[in-house]
Formats: C-alpha cells, structure tokens, sequence
C-alpha cells in the first residue's frame, strides 16, 4: 500500500477491566476520507489515539503506508500522523503564542526554516499574518481551529486524523473550516480519518463510513449506498433517522 | 375566562458591558412574551442569546448591566424588585439549565446532594423526602441507575451524564419558566430525543413555558412553536417554528444555507455572508 494508506486488523484495546476496542478491522487508501460515527463511548476517539501513538497499549496490527506501527513509534512516526482534536478552546496553551505554538513541533523535529514554515502554515489555513504573535484567548474559536489545524500540517503529515473537528463550533464557521480541510486534502493530497457524531458532516467529507457501537464496528459503507439503501444495522439506521429528522426541516 | 398574563414579558432589552476601551452591547432592543409554549432563541455564539436567558434571572455578570422598558413575570415588575425577590423567584419560578455541566456543577459535592439540596431550598422540605426525589428526578431523565449515580462526583460522570443532572436539579423545583441554555448539545442523537421528550411532556402536562437557547436551527424548527433570530444582540426575524426554512431574512437563509445534508451532498458548502446594515436597522 502507497504512502498515506492505513490498515487496522483486530485492534482490542482494554483500560482495566473495560474491553473498550473489540476486534476492529478496517482500511483506508492513500488520499480516501475515511468516517468513523458512533455514539460517545463507542471508541472512536480510542481508534484514533491509537493511531497517533497517543495510546500504547493495544492488541493486533495496525500498518501505517504498509509498515506495521511498534508500540512505541519513533519521531518519524509522529511527523508523518497528525491530530486535530475537538475542542480549540482547550487544545492551545493558553500562555503561548500563535508563533510559539507553531514553532514546537519544528524544532522538536529539527525542521529548517522556521520562519517560512509557520507563515506559510498559517496563510494554508487562510490566517493573515497578523495572528503569528497574538495569544489563543485573542482567536474566535473557528479561528484557533485554523491554528490547530495549521500546527497539524507544519509537520507536513500523509494522514490527519480528526477527532469531531468542528463539533465545538457554530454552523456557520463549520462549514468554512470543512471547506478549508476538503481543499486543503486536494491540495496536499492528504489521507483524512474522521471522527464524529453528525452523519451529515461525514457524509460531506468522508466517500466511506464505519459504524462504531460499544467498541466494535456494527457496519461498514459507502456513503452514497447508505444514502440509497439506508443501513443494514439498526443503530446505522436510527443514525440516518436521527440525521435526516433534523434535515427534514430543510427540505 | 379571565385572561392570564403572559408568563413573561420583555419589551427593548438592553445588556451593556462598560469596558475600559469601549462599551459592548450584547442585547441590543430585544422583546418578546412568552406564554406556556416553546420560544426557540437562535444565533451564532456572541449573537446575545444567553445573556438574554441572564438578564430575566439578574445573572448577569459585573460589569454588565441590564436596561428595558418593561420585564415581567406574571405580571410582576421584575425591574423594580429588590435582589432578595429576584432572588426567591430564581431556581423556584424560573429556573435555567446552563450550557456546561462541567463548570455549572459543584466539583466536591455529589450530584445527588446538588439536586437534593435544590429541593430542601426550594420546597423547605427535609432531608430524607429530598433524598427521594432526587432519586425520583434522576429516574425521570433516565439515568439508568439512579442510586448508584446520585453518589457520584460530576468528575465522574459523562457529559451527557451531568446534562441530565442539571436538567433534573432545575426541574426539581417545578419551575413555571424553564430558560435551557442549550440543553441537548452535548448529548447523542439518541439521549438528546429523550431529553426533548422531558421537555415537551413538562410543557404540555405542567404548563411549563421554556425558552431553549440554540445554534441548532433544525432541532430548533422540529422541536419549538417560535422561533427568534438573533444576531449581533439584534432580533433578525421573529417567526413560527415550522415556517423556519422559509425566512426571509438573509442572516436565516445563510445559516440555513451552510448545514451539510446527508441526502443532498454539495462539493463545497455554501459560507455565511455577514452584512453590516444588520446591525444598524430595526
């Protein structure tokens, strides 16, 4: 598999007692938007954690542009999957700068050119200049978003996983910044895994979906047969009630 | 029959924060009634909504403060009444249910003592009757096992979780008005259809009125009778639930505008064109 590409086979992670990832399989493709919905407790933000080499304790094989992932992933690991997490509010240190923030990750990889690097991270994410030395508390949220979302890509990373990228914001900034991450994955031909709850935004990324309940994935989809012949699972089919109930009232 | 005031009355709300560079106005003439119903107040974050829900309960924070023609509760003047009497009317007339259990719980006091200590304030009942209805109230947001809960710290319960809780700790007192704060945003598709049915039930079995602070305009549009637009602390439009996706005004039909949709995929999403006269006409 080509640079980019993700495959996961029988992923079991236990805190404990609890057996929160039960036998997850699936893969993505180099450059697929790949979704992961379920409700909160299901998982999917653990798929994603071990993805990123946030969580190490986990059973199976998960292969990242074909090479099995170690447990303890080295630095190239890390530059090459990136994260944005859920909340903007809480994801920046507050006391550093826009600059200081985006600074970290170079110098923790040894990157030349700083300077270039962070100006042209930030006008990616559609950030003038102005920003590079403001706090976080000076942002809007959709605007700090942009800054995680641009220290993510400072690292210039194949894949970028995206935990409820945009759940923390209002409908109108969402759209923005789904528009920015869609552009910014033709561009850069990124490889991008989805986490959320809302069918609809995954629908609008993602060309395929995974189902996630109590730890395991009930189904797995293309959008457009799950927008034809609704699910075969009957959480998929309460997710697809649920999301067009509310979209009824656009019609 | 005589006829009954509304529960509440707003006539040309004003909320200002005098800061040292300028003055914030973050409801800018704001009025509305409402009667044993659903009104829906919509907007984007810094639209006024919340600070609207604050004002009618004197929560607003130092430095603000709050201007109005006329703002009434059943017909009583809540303008010209002292502290000790907003004071009273809070929690056991109109209540409201913030956005973040997080920070609206009290980290060191079980949940269960929260709602229960709600109560024995409220309803100058004792300890063990209190007990039972906090028992009785987590049982009705269906917390599945309510004992075990009730002796739970809010660290240790979900988000969804204390949402629930702080819905049944403002419900304990049977409060005429409800001001939800947007009660169901954190919740699963799922939970937030249960909660939904709390609330209509309350309204239609009690008489309750509810004002539900939103961004969410389609859970808005299934769920409320009204619906108040706000942008900017300015209402943009005024109009019945139902007809929502029929508004007129531009600020409604570009919110509408850039909502994903599961059955009509678009390449690219349309974005929300903000329009300077919004704020500047009536």
């Amino acid at each position: 598999m080509g640079p980019g590409s993700i495959a996961v086979r029988k992923l079991n992670v236990r805190f404990g007692e609890a057996h929160v990832l039960k036998d997850v399989s699936f893969s993505v493709g180099a450059g697929e938007s790949f979704g992961l919905v379920g409700e909160s407790g299901s998982g999917k933000s653990t798929v994603l954690r071990v993805l990123s080499g946030l969580n190490r304790n986990w059973d199976g094989v998960v292969e990242i542009d074909g090479n099995p992932l170690p447990q303890r992933p080295d630095k190239a690991f890390f530059r090459s999957v990136q994260m944005v997490f859920q909340d903007p509010f809480a994801s920046l240190h507050p006391r550093m700068t826009i600059d200081a923030i985006l600074a970290e990750p170079l110098a923790i990889h040894g990157l030349d050119q700083p300077d270039r690097r962070i100006e042209r991270a930030l006008a990616e994410v559609g950030l003038d200049g102005g920003f590079r030395f403001r706090f976080p508390h000076q942002l809007s949220g959709g605007q700090r978003q942009r800054v995680a979302i641009a220290r993510a890509l400072i690292l210039e990373p194949r894949i970028l996983l995206l935990d409820e990228p945009t759940s923390a914001l209002d409908v109108s900034i969402q759209a923005e910044v789904l528009n920015l991450l869609q552009d910014l994955k033709l561009r850069l031909g990124l490889t991008l895994l989805l986490v959320s709850h809302n069918l609809a935004v995954v629908g609008h990324m993602c060309s395929r979906v995974a189902v996630m309940k109590l730890g395991r994935i009930v189904e797995e989809s293309d959008i457009d047969s799950l927008r034809k012949q609704g699910g075969q699972d009957a959480y998929t089919q309460e997710l697809i009630a649920a999301s067009r109930r509310v979209a009824l009232a656009t019609a | 029959m005589t006829e009954e005031p509304p529960l509440v009355e707003v006539s040309n709300l004003r909320v200002r924060f005098h800061t040292p560079t300028r003055i914030v106005e973050a409801v800018r003439g704001l009025s509305f009634s409402l009667g044993r119903e659903k009104l829906a107040i919509v907007g984007e974050s810094g639209s006024g909504k919340s600070m609207t829900g604050r004002a009618l309960l004197d929560l607003v924070p130092w430095p603000g403060e709050v201007q109005a023609d006329a703002m009434r509760f059943k017909g009583q003047d809540l303008l010209g009444m002292s502290g000790e009497a907003r004071r009273r009317l809070r929690g056991r007339h109109i209540s409201m249910v913030m956005q973040d259990p997080k920070f609206s719980l009290n980290p060191v006091m079980t949940v269960g003592r929260q709602i229960a200590e709600a109560y024995q304030l409220h309803r100058k009942a004792g300890k063990a009757e209190a007990r039972d209805r906090a028992l009785a109230m987590l049982e009705d947001v269906l917390i599945r096992e309510p004992s075990r809960v009730f002796d739970l710290y809010p660290h240790e319960v979900s988000g969804g979780m204390g949402q629930r809780v702080m819905i049944a700790m403002m419900l304990i007192g049977e409060p005429d008005v409800l001001i939800a704060d947007e009660p169901t945003s954190a919740l699963d598709v799922t939970v937030q259809a249960q909660i939904l049915d709390i609330l209509e039930k309350l309204v239609t079995d009690r008489g309750m009125g509810l004002i539900f602070i939103s961004h969410d305009l389609p859970l808005v549009s299934a769920f409320c009778d009204r619906v108040i637009v706000m942008y900017g602390g300015r209402v943009m439009e005024s109009l019945p639930a139902r007809e929502l996706t029929k508004g007129q005004h531009a600020y409604t039909r570009g919110l509408l505008g850039c909502l994903p949709d599961l059955d009509r995929p678009v390449r690219r999403l349309a974005t929300l064109q903000r329009d300077e006269s919004w704020l500047r006409g009536g």
